[in-house]
């Protein structure tokens, strides 16, 4: 079995979040595989549907559960579409865990913040379920996330279950024009939602996620707040074939998105050439 | 290192005496009369090899990373998809006389190859290979081994190499798979006159070279990587059709795409392509954004991953100055010129200027 060789895996979930983006729980097929496979919340890995290829994706699911991961896609190109056209029982690989992971031990006993947009809150959602299942171990957490419509919030009935914890402040928000008349939560963009949301930055810590012009707006604020660079952590994407270090297309200038990453703090984005 | 005699009756025997034996033997062969155009091919006796006539078209880098290679191969039980392995070790095979900017390659890319990953098809095929190498006789203005620390004697990545003396060849043994191939064909007395022969020979090549290019220095690296918005790419990218041919005939570009290949419905193999940075395909997100979006970046992407981003990951430049890159470019682009156009920047001045 070489590098490349996928572990097969067993559809055993299927959820829709919205109209194009879905989550699928995948089993390994091999009892051992099951038994000894660990990750760290924030690495990903390739999956494949045999005859279409691979793609790179976050493991969506939390590292404190066993025997099983999630994974949470939007049907957009070949592979995603092909993974689309499957349902339960059906067979799929996965190669992986790789690349780096947040820093939980340095946010133990520490405040989190967390910041996300539209599937952006996948990678983001591994590390607050991780947090949550050891909950007497972090401070406060604050999870902000906003999508452009009500209709583009994933994890509905996950939102439904942090909304009512009185351990965690949720504040969902949409973009003007994207609220419904029941809608409940804030009309704004993610930047404003977390300028009036995020008070303390005192032994906080922020994770962010989402997409590119959200993340940028997003920066300013948190600096703004009083965030240093080096405790704002966000995960970069790029295409990538290996996830090895070895294909040769995910680099940011010398920084290989795929080992010296995914997880990177503002600080290091910040040094890389501009060419992401 | 041990110099030993070797004959060319003996090397002829050598190769029958493999080829008997079913071991794959590959050599430079000339592939057109007309043109001496020379490819690495199988041999099955030694009068099919043409050494010394001029670099073969592609590298010898396909022996390890061929062109397409399955990874797995996968079919439709009733429970789902099975796979079926590849094997992970490879036939012995014995590389005779490529030049030693092809052979220096292998031991470059071999630091990727096993950076915390090890790449078992890389290796295997690695492990199996003993390489015989030849002191190279066919540069030209375009070639630049020597400024990239290796020159057309060095005997980094062989076994042993041949230099062709008179009635045979001397041999410098470099390492035990070496010594085992060769023992029995060679003779350990050579005489002060071929070995000042074969000194002479590797020195007179040496200079050769060293006129094309002067060493790079160490801190190139540094200097290209603070270039990296220098208004000079654009311009030299002007040039580049974007084809990718630089790549496929490079020693040391080892980049690939996985891609599935279906037979049929139930039945079918999972590849690894050779595959190129200077295609806009490569880097291009689902979304439709582009990292490198111009022809400008993927040209400053392949000579940034050569002359900075690999030696400040392994300590070393992704290039052997083979100069195939610039002979097949149908742009009519050097990288020795590029090389050098930076390398004047870095002595004037260090942050990209106004054109």
């Amino acid at each position: 079995m070489n590098l490349y060789q996928p572990h097969l895996m067993r559809i055993c979930e299927i959820t829709d979040e919205t109209v194009d983006t879905r989550t699928m729980k995948l089993e390994f097929k091999d009892p051992a595989v099951a038994e000894s496979f660990q990750f760290a919340a924030g690495q990903f890995g390739e999956y494949s549907v045999f005859g279409e290829g691979e793609s790179t994706f976050c493991i969506a699911s939390p590292a404190t559960r066993k025997g099983y991961i999630e994974c949470s896609f939007k049907a957009s190109g070949k592979v995603t579409q092909a993974l689309r056209r499957l349902a339960v029982g059906d067979t799929v690989g996965f190669r992986g865990p790789y690349g780096n992971h947040f820093p939980l031990d340095l946010m133990k006993g520490k405040n989190i913040v967390f910041i996300a947009g539209g599937i952006g809150l996948a990678p983001v959602r591994s590390v607050i379920w991780t947090v949550l299942d050891q909950r007497d171990q972090f401070n406060d957490v604050i999870i902000v996330y906003g999508a452009r419509s009500v209709g583009d919030l994933v994890y509905k009935r996950e939102l439904e279950e942090w909304s009512n914890r009185s351990d965690v402040k949720l504040v969902t928000t949409v973009d003007p024009g994207g609220e419904t008349p029941e809608w409940k939560g804030m009309v704004a963009r993610v930047p404003t939602a977390v300028e009036q949301s995020v008070t303390n930055t005192e032994n906080t810590f922020a994770v962010i996620c989402g997409p590119p012009i959200m993340i940028k707006f997003t920066l300013p604020v948190l600096t703004k707040l009083g965030f240093p660079e080096e405790r704002i952590y966000t995960t970069l994407e790029n295409r990538m074939k290996c996830g090895l270090g070895k294909c040769g297309r995910c680099n940011i200038g010398r920084t290989y998105v795929c080992k010296d990453g995914p997880v990177f703090t503002a600080a290091q984005i910040r040094q890389m050439p501009q060419e992401f | 290192m041990t110099n030993r005699f070797l004959s060319h009756e003996n090397l002829s025997k050598l190769v029958a005496d493999l080829a008997a034996a079913k071991t794959r033997v590959i050599a430079p062969v000339r592939t057109n009369d007309d043109a001496a155009q020379i490819d690495y091919l199988p041999i099955q006796k030694l009068e099919e090899a043409s050494f010394g006539v001029r670099l073969p078209r592609r590298s010898a880098k396909e022996f390890f990373l061929p062109a397409t290679d399955v990874l797995l191969k996968y079919r439709y039980e009733k429970d789902g998809f099975e796979i079926e392995s590849v094997p992970t070790t490879a036939k012995p095979q014995v590389i005779l006389g490529p030049s030693p900017c092809d052979v220096a390659a292998t031991e470059i890319v071999d630091k990727v190859m096993n950076w915390d990953y090890r790449d078992e098809l890389w290796f295997g095929r690695r492990e199996a290979t003993t390489i015989v190498s030849m002191l190279c006789s066919m540069m030209d203005a375009t070639c630049f081994c020597t400024a990239v620390g290796l020159g057309p004697d060095a005997v980094r990545g062989s076994d042993a190499m041949l230099v062709p003396v008179e009635g045979g060849y001397v041999v410098r043994v470099v390492t035990a798979k070496g010594e085992s191939l060769l023992k029995n064909y060679v003779t350990d007395q050579v005489s002060d006159a071929l070995n000042t022969q074969a000194e002479k020979a590797g020195a007179e090549a040496r200079k050769k070279v060293e006129a094309n290019m002067p060493a790079i220095p160490a801190a190139f690296a540094e200097s290209l990587g603070r270039n990296f918005d220098h208004p000079l790419w654009k311009t030299m990218a002007l040039r580049c059709h974007g084809c990718g041919a630089c790549a496929s005939v490079c020693p040391t570009c080892h980049c690939f795409d996985i891609v599935d290949e279906h037979n049929d419905a139930e039945h079918g193999v999972r590849r690894r392509n050779w595959d190129s940075c200077q295609t806009a395909r490569f880097t291009v997100h689902t979304s439709g954004h582009n990292p490198r979006g111009s022809q400008t970046e993927r040209f400053r992407q392949r000579v940034e991953h050569k002359f900075s981003i690999y030696p400040s990951r392994f300590g070393e430049i992704l290039c052997t100055g083979c100069g195939r890159c610039s002979r097949i470019c149908p742009g009519g682009m050097n990288l020795a010129e590029v090389v050098g156009e930076f390398r004047s920047l870095a002595t004037a001045a260090p942050e990209g200027g106004a054109q």
